[in-house]
Formats: structure tokens, C-alpha cells, sequence
């Protein structure tokens, strides 16, 4: 609470006429604003407002940031529901989105849309409806996608309040209806601007109608004659119209724009496009060709810099080079301007415009840019245009001074006003204080005025802007620049044409420009006389008025003083002027209106007096009202053509004129006296007042969408122009490349040819030592081939000298040859001496010889005689015997013959038996081979036989042995019971036991050969031939009985042994103990008989035994050994009196002997 | 030469083109219609080709010496083989080491025994190892001669073959198996070497057996063709043959029992395939034995 009541205090404290508690009061609420994020502060805020329609409350409150948008919407939704709180609740909201706060787009979120909404098709107040309808059309282009929702509501609302303009409920007075049919007809425009083909639908459906047939003719078919066919209606579609991706590509301003675009009414209509434009264009359009033609660098303002043949554009030209200047460079220009009045006063709202346009942030200007721009300033200082600016400054510069010294420029320009405007010295610190405004816009210097509000929010708002543009515009732009560059002739008419428009923010600044604006157009159009035709064409029915219009531009601040009586003189002139001129018409009553709405300062009546622009409409409005009534029936012509707007001006016009004839005839006390009387008339007045507030505040939205419009749209054409100054430089470069160019290929031609005559100096060097080489090398070859020569000769004499040596040597051999010879002829002639010698001595000896031949001759011949017959008796002897030899040797050969022949026959016959032989031998072979084959088959057959009768004598001596075992037992047995008997019962015993054991085969063989014949025969006969008879014999002769034999009994032995020996040696045992006196008494009675036998026994024991030992010694019963061991080798006195025992008790003893015998 | 033009001028092209045994049969018969016939010739004609299966009772029973090379003395031969037999099984029905009821392969046990003198004191008596080798080889005799007689004198022949031709080269099959397996795959090989299974392959079965309950009868024949005839070098390709067909299986396996449990007991139904290859492979490693040595 307390907080509530300090709170209170301070919006008490906001009123306070001092600024700096003001100021501080604002900081706070800022401050608790921006530190609390409840709603009761904001709420406090508007409550405050509608009670006291506090100005600094409602600065407050439109500069909301945004988490408090929510708790204001909801506030103000919260006051709509009231009646009573209705109106300023939306004259609050006006105000509010008027800024386009940065959280507009919640609007159509809001409930407060809806509400409004409802209020406008509900509320009957005309004034509450008009402000409504006005917020409402503001706040269109704001949320143009919402449009979807809330279209029907919104042509529902259309169709309710044009039909109220024609029915009238009655309560409603006529001049309200104007106001509430203005509304009307804008919202018309705005509708149609947006959702032609919707709106036209819901035209068609709602005025075919028959009850509405009426409000259609009279009031919306008028409206329908000031708009052109909406391109729309062609291309597009009623969804495609509220596609939001159709909005999301325009601003605000765009939209606004938009919607101008299509109307036809001047009040409204923007001239942007081509055909609508196209005078203004051209009228334009000779001044860029002037421009053009007096320098190439020249773009945008910039071609102020060069020499201008007009004396417009050099007007322009020193108001641009004003802003580039530093400050102590001022002066010059400004005592130019003084000295050429007309043409200070010539200054354009462009060139103004285009100082304080946002493009001023460096950002927006690349920096690259700004060499060539100095460069062009360089070029362009240097053809000596009559700026003597310091050239070097870019670009960037005096645009970003342009703000700091567009008040600096214009304080010469006050300077001038004496000339311009003598008659009105009130207007010159008007002027004076404007000038300063957007100097110190931090400042509010005019807390009261609407005027300063604005222009104070200005900054602020521009610094959106700028920021907003920076992003969002810039990429828009630089895509849209190409585009943009190649429209530069009209992009640059666009600045222009707004500016030629009235609703620029700084409208107090361009005020004084506006009719510049038009006389320079005029002039220009002059300048290229084509300007009669498109101004007709653009105005065609105020055709005839415009040379008027082209002659007074200097009127308007003349006649700025609307109250004075000259301002009458300058009245009838411009009469007609003033009508041609609807834009500028417009605004000054709504501003007026606006001002006096609220708690208008003292000076603000003043203030909008002294805008030439605003006087000049008051004027014009005068004038037209007077025409109007002149005229009288004249005017009934319009009326099919006024607009609703036109209406409410002319409504306005009289008001004004009401207003100022009571004013006059009033005097200040009566004045006081008649306001009581006249309470309803005031209040009636008041609220015309109101309504008029409302229509100017819109229309100042427009005019700042305008405004907006024109930055984005001189910042393109600004860019144009640095680019073409860029190129402009750029072509500079290529020229100055070129002429290096040229240079560079002079001093090319010229090395070619140095390196040419190098070249051939060099060629004739070449050649020169060419031909040295040739003679060098000719000369070599010479001396090669003397050398060869040389050679050759050189070989030759080593081949000479060669065969001489060979020569030599042939001598040499020679010589040693012939000695040799020498030496053996030598010899030779020795030998042949000595045999000469002997020859002589040989030839002595023959003769010798000779002599003792013929002696012994002498001697043979006196005895050959006697021996004749002798020889021929052994001839014959001899002959005969030969022959006989001869017949020997006859007989023999033919012997012979017949023996070889005899021979040959028998070694044929040799032959022959050799092969029979062998023909045996081989027949004998394979017999023996088939003999061995069937010998081997039986051989084997043999063999398995012999295993066969092997295993059959295991098997039955395995029997014996078992039966043996069996009867031994039985013995033993008995043995045992008789132990006890005499000694003859044990030899008996012993009989009986031991042929049994051990010498069964001596007496008992017989018995078992018998036994063992019948499976004998076939083995022992095959073995043995016919041996199988003499079986006893054989077996009775122990001394015979071969190996083979032996082994076969070995087995048997084993058998029976090895069955018996546990048995056998007890007995054998037994036996010498027993015999130890009963042997004594046997030997002694036996021993001459048993002597030899004795012997003869232990021989045939011990070579049984031997026998036997072989074959033992491989059986496991070994144990049979040792009772015939101590037999065998050792034939001891024991065994013999046993041996002896055997023979004494072996009654085949004389048997033995006698077959042994 | 002459010979050859006399069977078929044809013959020399059909082993070119790809037929095999076509002149086979035929040239056996000339071979065997020879009186006093050529054992050498018979030696070479088995190792070279396979016997025809209604000739290959007679050609094993002259290649192992049972029949005398001439026809005459067959018939006299063969009623002694016989006699032979019926004495050696009657001795032992007799002394009851068989009875009627005994398996036919241990009669013909019993009967080696007996003729080799090494039987037994009781039938009862544990069987020694190469009894076992006996049996094995008389099991699948069995099957394939069906003469009581003459299977038993094949059996016993094929046994004393193995014991005193082979005696010497049987212990070194395991080593010329490892080279040739080397040759032919020596990954194998070391796989085996790693697992430690060389050591433990079911030699036993491969060489002393003669892969005797290995094989099937039908394929066996045909390696004993070549083992009658003289070479027993042929058990080691069937047995390189054997790894080298399941050496897919035999690599996988990684322990020496796996190894050795498996090849014991191999599938049955590509061992015409292992036979022809091993054939193939022993023809390739030792060369095809010449036609008339």
C-alpha cells in the first residue's frame, strides 16, 4: 500500500511543470518497470491515464517493453469491457500501436483483438466506432496474417458501420457521421488493399442483399470509384491472400503502401507505380539526364557534386556539400546561401531526406566503398565544380554527420527566412525551434506538443529502425539491390515522390521543402516541357491548375500566416492550388485538430500556424470552402467523386473557419461567457475534436509508414549510387590500366626488337664460330689422316723389320745347316777313306781267292766220274717212292672227306638232341615245377597233418594224465592206510608205482606202442617208410630210439610226469629210505647177474635222460629232472640199488637180456 | 606285341580315349588260358588294372601259391587243400576246440593256430593281438569268397604273406605315409603334427589289418588286389587318400583321440571314391607297374 501511495505520488509528481522532476519521475517508473514484472504497476499506470490523460504517462506506456505488453493488453482489454472507459481505453491503444511497439505481432494473440471487435460491431458511440474503426486500420497492416480469424468480423464490421452512414440511428449528429464515413471509407481502402478478393466476395454476397442494397449505392459504390482494380482480384485467390507467407515478406509500411497503391483518391493514392508515376517520373526524369549528361560520376545526390547546369541541382549540390564539410567550412556555403537566397530556398526535402536517412549507420556502407567514392570526390574536386569541399572525406562521413549537421545547414537557412518570410516573424523561431529539434532529440523540448513527442520518440524510433533494418532490411536489400540498381532511374524518383508526400518524420523539417519539392518538379518538368501532359494525365481533372501550382512555390510560406490578412491575398492565388494539392490539405487540420485536442501549450497554436505547409492548407481549405460556396453549383458535379474524405476535409475546412470567425468576432471575456452557454455546442465540439485527433493520428501513422518506406528506399538508392561510383572508379582503373597497358606494350615492341638484332648478332656469332668448327674440324680430320698415314707406314716398317729379322734368322739356320753339312762331308770323306782302304784290301784278298777257286777246279774235274750210276739208281728209287706217297696221300683225302661229312651229320644229330635235351629239361622243369606244386600242397597237407596228430596226443596224454592223476590218487590213498605194513608190501608197492613212473617205458611200452599204433601208423609211415613193424624192437632198444621219437614222447613225458611228479617223489623218496637194509640184501643176492646189467641200464638211463633233459628243459614241469637227474649223470649207489630193484622185480629181465644177447 | 594285335587292334585307343577294363577282362582270360601260367605276368596285370570280380578267387589263390601254376595239377592240388581243411577241422572238432556252433571266422582262427602250432591249451584262452589282425582280415575274406575251403586257404595265405613277405616293409608304411602326405598336403600334415595325432593314427588298422573293417568289402578288394599281388605300398596312399578326402573334418577336429576315433570309423560311402583315387595317386607317386615285366 504504501508502495501503492508512492506510486501515486510520483504520477502526481509526473505532471509537474518542471522538466528535471519530470524527467527524474519517468526515470523511476522506467527503472520499477524494468525491475518488476507484475502487472500493478502498469495497471496503475493506465488507470492513471484514463483519469487524466496524462502525456508523460502515456510516453510511459507506449514505450512499455515487453513483458509488460501482456498486463497493458490485458488492462485495456479490461477497459473496453466498460463503457465509460471505452474511448480512451482506444485512444490509449491508438497511441500505443501507432509506435509499433516490438511486441505488436501479440496483438492478434491478444484478447484484446476480439474485444475490439466486439466493441465495433456492438458499440453505438460514433466517436468510440470512429477512434475504433481508426485503431483498427492501423493496427491491420500490423497483423496482416491474423486477417484469417478475424476477416469476417472485420467485413461484418465494414458492412455494420456503411450501413450506419446512410441509416443514421437518430441520435447521431450529421458531422459525427462524417468523421465515422471518413473512417468508413479507409477502412474500404485498407480492406480492399489487403483482402481484395475476400473483401470483394463478401461485397458481393452482402450487397446482393436487397436490404443493403441501398448502403451499397450510396455509400459503397462512391467508395468503389476511388480505387483501382486490385491486381489480386487477377492473380490471386482468397486463400493465397491470407497465406502468411504473403505477408512475411512485408513490413508494415509495405502493406500500408500496398493498400495506397491501389487508390485512386489523391488523399490516399501513392504514385509508385509506373503508370501513376510516370509523370512525375518524367517531369524527374530530365534532371538525371542533365545530371547525367554534365557528369558520368554523378549518382543520387552525390551528382550535386558535379557541375550542374541548373540551378536547382546546384543549389542541391551546395546543400549536399554542406553536410561533407567540417564545420569551420560552413560559412562559405552559408554566405552563399545568402547571397543566392532563391536558391537556399530551393533546398529539397531529397537532399534533406537523404541526410538523415538510416543508411547513416556505418554498417551500412561496406568500407571498400569508400576509396572510390573519395576518389570520385578527388576526380570530381579536380574538374573544379564550385565545391572546394575537402574531397578526401568518404562517403560514410557526411552521412553519418548528415544528422549532426542538417541543423547546422539549416541555421544559415534561418538565417535566410527574413528574406523568405518577412511578413511572418513569428515563424521564425518556429522555425528557429524546429531546426534545433532533431538536434537535441534527446531532449523533449516540447513536453506539450504531439509535434516534439514524436520527433523526441524519433531517435529512438530510428534506432530501431536501424537496428531493425540492419538485420532484416539489409539482407532484404542486398538481395533486392541488383534489382533495385537496374531500376535506379525510377528507385531514384521513389525517394522523391514520398518526399514530395508530406508525411516524412520530419515533417517540420521538410515543411519549408515541400513546395520546393513541387516547384522543383515543376520546374524540371519546365526544363523538359513535357511536364503539362503527365500532370494532366496524373490529375486529369486539375489539369488546367497546375502552371498555377508551378507558379506559386514560394507562396506557401508567405501565406504561412493563416491568420494574418496577407495570408488572404496569398489565398485567392493559391485557391486553386490548394485543391490540387490534396496531400499536404489533409494533415494540417488533423494536426491542428491534434494539437488542440489535448492540453495545447500556449505556443503550439502558433507553432502550427507557422508551418508554411500547415498555413498554406488552411489556406487552401479556406480557399476551397470559399470556391465551394462561390462556386455553389459548380461543386455539385463532385459530388460522385468527393471522397468521404474530401467531405470530412471541406466538414473540417468550415469548422476551422466556424472556429476562427468566432475567434475574430469574440473577444476574449465573451468568449469565456459564451463557452457556459454554449456547453452541449462544446461538448459537441469536443468530441469533433476528438474524432479529428483520431484521424490525424492515422494519418500521421501513415505518414510515418511512409517515412519508413522512404529511408529503406533512399538507402537502396544511396547504395545504387555508390556502386556506380565504384564502377565509375573502377572504369578509371581500367583506364589507366589500359594506358599502362599501352605503355608496357611500346616497351615490348621495343625489347622485341633489341632481342631481334641480339638475336641476330648472336645468329651471326654462331655462324661465325661455326665455320671456325668446320675449319677446326677439317684441319683435324687432316691430321687424323696423317697420323693414320703415319701410321700405316710405321706398321709397315715394323713388318719390314719383322721379316727381316725372320730373314736374319733363315740365315742364321742357313749357316748353322751348311756347317753341319760341312761338318758331316767331313765325316763322309773319312769313312769313304777307311773304306777305300778296305776295298783295296777286299780286291787283294778276291784275287787271292780267285787263284785257290781254279786250283780246286782243277782238282773236281780229275774226280766226277765215278759217281754217275750210283745217283740214277737213287733217282728212280725216289720216283717210285713218290708216286707211292702220292696214292697214300690220295686214300687219305678221300678219308677225310667222308669222316667230315660223317661229322657234320653227327653234330646235327647233336644239335637236334642238345634241343631235345633241353626240350626235356625244360618238360623235366615244369614237371618239377607242378611235381614241387602238388608236393608242396601235400607237403603242407603232411604238415597239418603232423600238427593234427600233435594236437591229438596232447589231447589224450592230457587225458592220461587226468586218468593217471586220477588212479595215483586212488594209490596213494591206499598207501597211506597201509603204510604200516612190512616191507614186501612196500617193494610191491614200489612195483606197482614205479614202472608206472619211471621206467615204464621199458617193459610197459610195448603195451602203449600197441595202444598208440592205430593213430600212429599214418605219421610214423610217412616219416619213417616201413619202420612201423619193428615197434617192439625198436622201443625194447633203448640205445636206438631216435631224437624224432624222444620228441615225441617228450610231450607224453611231460604229461605223465608232470601229472605225477607231486606223487612220484614221495615214492622215489621213500624208496631209498626203505631200501637202506632190504637193498643191501638184493645186491647181494643179484649183484653178479645185475653187474653188467647195472651198467648197461644206467648207460641207456642216461642217455634217455639226456634226451629227455633237452626237451625238459623247455617244459614248466622241470620238477621231473631231479628224480632222474641223480640217475642219470651220476649213477649213484642208490639208484643202482634201485636199477637193480627194477631188474630184481621185472620178471621180463632174461627177456631183456636175451633179446640184448 | 603280337599279342596285343591278336586281342584288339582297338585296345591301344580305348585307354587313350578314357575307357578303362574294357580289354581288361579279355586280356586276363588269355593270360589265364596259358598253361603253366605266368605269375609275373598275373603280378603285373593285377597291380595295373582291377581284377574282374569272377576271376579274382583263382588269381588270388595262384598269386598267393594255394594253386600251382599249371592246370593240371589244380584239381589234385585243390582236393588236397581240401582234404587238408576237412583233417585240420575235424581234428578240431575233435579235440573240441570248435563245435558247430562256433563263428566260421573262429574256426578258421583255430585252424591257422593249429597248422601254425600255436594254438591254444583251452579255447578259452585270451585272444593275442595278431589273432585279432587274423580275425579282422578272415571277417572280410569271409565276405568276399564263398567257398568255405577256399577262404579259409585265402585267409591263411594272405596272413602268412603279411607276416613273412611284408614283414620287413610293414613297419615302415607309417613313415613313407608321412612323406607322401607331406608331398600332398603338408598343412594337413603339420595340423596333425600340432594335434599330436601322427603318432596315434589307427596304424593297426591301416597296415597290419590291411584296412581289413576299414573299408567296405566291395572297395577292399580292390587294394588287396594289389597287396596280393605283391605291393602293400598301396595301403599307404589309401590311407593319405583317406586324410586328404576327410581333411576338412580332420582339421576341425583338434584332439589326437578326435582324430583317431574318427578315421577309425569313417563314412562308408565314398570308399570307391578313396580306393580309385588312392590307386590313382600310388600309380602317379610310384609309377604304373610296366604291362609285361
Amino acid at each position: 500500500m504504501a508502495q501503492q501511495a508512492n506510486i501515486g505520488e510520483l504520477l502526481s509528481m509526473l505532471d509537474s511543470p518542471l522538466l528535471s522532476v519530470r524527467d527524474d519521475v519517468t526515470a523511476v517508473f522506467k527503472e520499477n518497470l524494468s525491475s518488476d514484472r507484475g502487472p500493478m504497476l502498469v495497471n496503475t499506470l493506465v488507470d492513471y491515464y484514463l483519469e487524466t490523460n496524462s502525456q508523460p504517462v502515456l510516453h510511459i506506456l507506449t514505450t512499455l517493453q515487453e513483458p509488460h505488453d501482456k498486463h497493458l493488453l490485458d488492462k485495456m482489454n479490461e477497459c473496453m469491457g466498460r463503457a465509460a472507459s471505452r474511448l480512451p481505453a482506444l485512444s490509449l491503444l491508438g497511441h500505443v500501436i501507432r509506435l509499433q511497439p516490438p511486441w505488436k505481432h501479440k496483438l492478434s494473440q491478444a484478447p484484446l483483438l476480439p474485444s475490439l471487435l466486439k466493441c465495433l460491431k456492438m458499440d453505438t458511440d460514433v466517436i468510440v466506432l470512429t477512434t475504433g474503426v481508426l485503431v483498427l486500420i492501423t493496427m491491420l497492416p500490423m497483423i496482416p496474417q491474423s486477417g484469417k480469424q478475424h476477416l469476417h468480423d472485420f467485413f461484418d464490421i465494414f458492412g455494420r458501420l456503411s450501413s450506419w452512414c446512410l441509416k443514421k440511428p437518430g441520435h447521431v449528429t450529421e458531422i459525427y457521421l462524417v468523421h465515422l464515413h471518413a473512417s468508413v471509407y479507409a477502412l474500404f481502402h485498407r480492406l480492399y488493399g489487403m483482402y481484395p478478393c475476400n473483401f470483394v466476395s463478401f461485397l458481393r454476397s452482402h450487397y446482393s442483399m436487397k436490404e443493403n442494397l441501398d448502403t451499397f449505392e450510396e455509400v459503397v459504390r462512391p467508395m468503389m470509384e476511388h480505387v483501382r482494380i486490385h491486381p489480386e482480384l487477377v492473380t490471386g485467390s482468397k486463400d493465397h491472400e491470407l497465406d502468411p507467407r504473403r505477408w512475411k515478406r512485408l513490413e508494415t509500411h509495405d502493406v500500408v503502401i500496398e493498400c495506397a497503391k491501389i487508390s485512386l483518391d489523391p488523399a490516399e493514392a501513392s504514385y509508385e507505380d509506373g503508370d501513376s508515376v510516370s509523370p512525375q517520373v518524367s517531369a524527374r526524369f530530365p534532371h538525371r539526364a542533365a545530371d547525367v549528361a554534365a557528369s558520368p560520376y554523378v549518382d543520387t545526390q552525390n551528382s550535386c557534386g558535379s557541375a550542374t547546369s541548373t540551378p536547382y541541382s546546384s543549389s542541391r549540390l551546395m546543400l549536399l556539400n554542406m553536410p561533407g564539410q567540417p564545420p569551420q567550412t560552413l560559412s562559405p556555403p552559408a554566405t552563399r546561401l545568402l547571397t543566392e537566397p532563391p536558391q537556399a530556398a530551393l533546398w529539397s526535402p531529397s537532399t534533406v531526406c537523404g541526410m538523415t536517412t538510416p543508411p547513416t549507420s556505418p554498417g551500412n556502407v561496406p568500407p571498400e566503398l569508400s576509396h572510390p567514392y573519395s576518389k570520385v570526390f578527388g576526380t570530381t574536386g579536380g574538374k573544379g565544380t564550385p565545391l572546394g569541399t575537402p574531397a578526401t572525406s568518404p562517403p560514410p562521413a557526411p552521412l553519418c554527420h548528415s544528422d549532426d549537421y542538417v541543423p547546422i545547414s539549416l541555421r544559415p537557412a534561418t538565417a535566410t527566412p527574413p528574406k523568405k518570410e518577412e511578413k511572418t516573424d513569428s515563424a521564425r523561431p518556429c522555425l528557429h525551434r524546429q531546426h534545433h529539434l532533431p538536434n537535441d532529440r534527446g531532449l523533449e523540448e516540447l513536453p506539450g506538443s504531439k509535434g516534439s513527442v514524436t520527433l523526441s520518440d524519433l531517435p529512438g524510433f530510428l534506432g530501431d529502425l536501424a537496428s531493425e533494418e540492419d538485420s532484416i532490411e539489409k539482407a532484404k536489400e542486398e538481395a533486392a539491390i541488383s534489382k533495385e540498381l537496374s531500376e535506379i532511374t525510377t528507385a531514384e524518383t521513389e525517394p522523391l515522390v514520398p518526399r514530395g508526400g508530406f508525411d516524412s518524420p520530419f515533417y517540420q523539417d521538410n515543411l519549408p521543402g515541400c513546395p520546393r519539392k513541387n516547384h522543383s518538379a515543376t520546374s524540371g518538368a519546365q526544363g523538359a516541357s513535357v511536364n503539362p501532359e503527365p500532370l494532366n494525365s496524373s490529375l486529369d481533372k486539375l489539369g488546367p491548375d497546375t502552371p498555377k501550382q508551378a507558379f506559386t512555390p514560394i507562396d506557401p510560406p508567405c501565406g504561412g500566416t493563416a491568420e494574418s490578412p496577407a495570408g488572404h491575398r496569398e489565398r485567392q492565388t493559391s485557391l486553386e492550388t490548394s485543391i490540387l494539392t490534396p496531400s499536404p490539405c489533409k494533415i494540417p487540420p488533423q494536426r491542428g485538430v491534434g494539437f488542440g485536442s489535448g492540453q495545447p501549450p500556449p505556443y503550439d497554436h502558433l507553432f502550427e500556424v507557422a508551418l508554411p505547409k500547415t498555413a498554406h492548407h488552411f489556406v487552401s481549405k479556406k480557399t476551397k470552402e470559399l470556391l465551394k460556396k462561390a462556386k455553389g453549383n459548380a461543386e455539385e458535379d463532385y459530388p460522385p467523386s468527393t471522397s468521404p474524405a474530401e467531405v470530412l476535409d471541406r466538414l473540417v475546412q468550415q469548422g476551422a473557419d466556424a472556429h476562427s470567425k468566432e475567434l475574430s468576432k469574440l473577444s476574449l471575456p465573451s468568449k469565456s461567457v459564451d463557452w457556459t452557454h454554449f456547453g452541449d455546442e462544446i461538448r459537441a465540439l469536443r468530441n469533433q475534436l476528438l474524432l479529428l485527433h483520431n484521424q490525424l493520428l492515422y494519418e500521421r501513422f501513415k505518414r510515418q509508414q511512409h517515412a519508413l518506406r522512404n529511408r529503406r528506399l533512399l538507402r537502396k538508392a544511396v547504395k545504387a549510387a555508390a556502386l556506380e561510383e565504384h564502377n565509375a572508379a573502377m572504369k578509371d582503373q581500367l583506364k589507366l590500366q589500359e594506358k599502362d597497358i599501352q605503355i608496357w606494350k611500346v616497351s615490348v615492341q621495343k625489347e622485341q626488337a633489341r632481342c631481334s638484332w641480339l638475336r641476330e648478332q648472336r645468329d651471326a656469332m654462331v655462324a661465325q664460330l661455326h665455320s671456325q668448327i668446320r675449319q677446326l674440324q677439317h684441319d683435324r680430320e687432316e691430321f687424323y689422316n696423317q697420323s693414320q698415314e703415319l701410321q700405316t707406314k710405321l706398321e709397315d716398317c715394323r713388318n719390314m723389320i719383322a721379316e727381316l729379322r725372320l730373314e736374319l734368322k733363315k740365315a742364321n739356320s742357313k749357316v748353322c745347316h751348311t756347317e753341319l753339312l760341312l761338318s758331316q762331308v767331313s765325316q763322309k770323306l773319312s769313312n769313304s777313306e777307311s773304306v777305300q782302304q778296305q776295298m783295296e784290301f777286299l780286291n787283294r784278298q778276291l784275287l787271292v781267292l780267285g787263284e785257290v777257286n781254279e786250283l780246286y777246279l782243277e782238282q773236281l774235274q780229275s774226280k766226277h766220274s765215278d759217281t754217275t750210276k750210283e745217283v740214277e739208281m737213287m733217282k728212280a728209287a725216289c720216283r717210285k717212292e713218290l708216286e707211292k706217297n702220292r696214292s697214300h696221300v690220295l686214300q687219305q683225302n678221300q678219308r677225310l672227306d667222308t669222316s667230315q661229312k660223317r661229322i657234320l651229320e653227327l653234330e646235327s644229330h647233336l644239335a637236334k638232341k642238345d634241343h631235345l635235351l633241353l626240350e626235356q629239361k625244360k618238360y623235366l622243369e615244369d614237371v618239377k615245377v607242378q611235381a614241387r606244386g602238388q608236393l608242396q600242397a601235400a607237403e603242407s597237407r603232411y604238415e597239418a597233418q603232423k600238427r593234427i596228430t600233435q594236437v591229438f596226443e596232447l589231447e589224450i596224454l592230457d587225458l592220461y594224465g587226468r586218468l593217471e592223476k586220477d588212479g595215483l590218487l586212488k594209490k596213494l590213498e591206499e598207501e597211506k592206510a597201509e603204510a604200516a605194513e612190512a616191507a614186501e608190501e612196500r617193494l610191491a608197492c614200489c612195483k606197482d608205482g614205479c614202472p608206472d613212473s619211471v621206467t615204464g617205458h621199458n617193459e610197459e611200452s610195448s603195451g602203449y606202442n600197441g595202444e598208440t599204433k592205430p593213430p600212429r601208423p599214418g605219421g610214423g609211415s610217412a616219416s619213417r617208410g616201413g619202420g612201423g613193424g619193428s615197434g617192439g624192437g625198436e622201443l625194447s632198444t633203448p640205445e636206438k630210439p631216435p631224437s624224432q621219437r624222444a620228441g615225441l614222447f617228450s610231450s607224453r613225458w611231460e604229461t605223465a610226469m608232470g601229472g605225477s611228479a607231486t606223487s612220484i617223489p614221495t615214492t622215489v623218496g621213500s624208496l631209498p629210505s626203505s631200501k637202506s637194509f632190504l637193498g643191501m640184501k638184493a645186491r647181494e643176492l643179484f649183484r653178479n647177474k645185475s653187474e653188467s646189467q647195472c651198467d648197461e641200464d644206467g648207460v641207456t638211463i642216461s642217455s634217455l635222460s639226456e634226451t629227455l633233459k633237452t626237451e625238459l628243459g623247455r617244459d614248466p614241469g622241470a620238477e621231473a629232472k631231479t628224480p632222474l637227474n641223480p640217475d642219470g649223470p651220476h649213477p649213484s649207489p642208490p639208484n643202482l640199488d634201485s636199477v637193480g630193484q627194477l631188474h630184481i622185480m621185472d620178471y621180463n629181465e632174461t627177456h631183456h637180456e636175451h633179446s640184448e644177447g | 606285341m603280337t599279342e596285343d594285335s591278336q586281342r584288339n587292334f582297338r585296345s591301344v585307343y580305348y585307354e587313350k580315349v578314357g575307357f578303362r577294363g574294357v580289354e581288361e577282362k579279355k586280356s586276363l582270360e588269355i593270360l589265364l588260358k596259358d598253361d603253366r601260367l605266368d605269375i609275373e605276368k598275373l603280378c603285373t596285370f593285377s597291380q595295373r588294372f582291377p581284377l574282374p570280380s569272377m576271376y579274382r578267387a583263382l588269381v588270388w589263390k595262384v598269386l598267393l601259391g594255394i594253386l600251382p601254376p599249371h592246370h593240371e595239377s589244380h584239381a589234385q592240388v585243390m582236393m588236397y587243400r581240401k582234404e587238408q581243411y576237412c583233417d585240420v577241422l575235424h581234428a578240431l572238432e575233435v579235440v573240441r576246440f570248435v563245435s558247430d556252433a562256433t563263428p566260421q571266422v573262429e574256426v578258421y582262427l583255430r585252424m591257422y593256430q593249429l597248422e601254425s602250432g600255436k594254438l591254444p591249451r583251452s579255447p578259452s584262452f585270451p585272444l593275442e593281438p595278431e589273432d585279432e589282425v587274423f580275425l579282422a582280415i578272415a571277417k572280410a575274406v569271409e565276405e568276399m569268397v564263398e567257398d568255405s575251403v577256399d577262404c579259409y586257404w585265402i585267409i591263411r595265405s594272405f596272413v602268412n604273406q603279411l607276416n613273412n613277405k611284408y614283414r620287413e616293409s610293414l613297419p615302415q608304411l607309417p613313415k613313407a605315409f608321412e612323406q607322401y602326405l607331406n608331398l600332398e598336403d603338408s598343412r594337413l600334415l603339420s595340423h596333425l603334427k600340432t594335434c599330436s595325432a601322427l603318432s596315434r593314427l589307427p596304424y593297426d588298422l591301416w597296415f597290419k589289418r590291411c584296412f581289413a573293417g576299414c573299408l567296405p568289402e566291395s572297395s577292399l578288394q580292390r587294394v588287396w588286389d594289389k597287396v596280393v599281388s605283391g605291393s602293400c605300398k598301396i595301403l599307404v596312399f589309401v590311407a593319405v587318400e583317406i586324410l586328404l578326402t576327410f581333411k576338412i573334418k580332420v582339421m576341425a577336429l583338434n584332439s589326437a583321440e578326435k582324430i583317431t576315433k574318427f578315421l577309425e570309423n569313417i563314412p562308408q560311402d565314398s570308399s570307391d571314391a578313396i580306393v580309385s583315387k588312392a590307386i590313382d595317386l600310388w600309380h602317379k607317386h610310384c609309377g604304373t607297374p610296366v604291362h609285361s615285366a
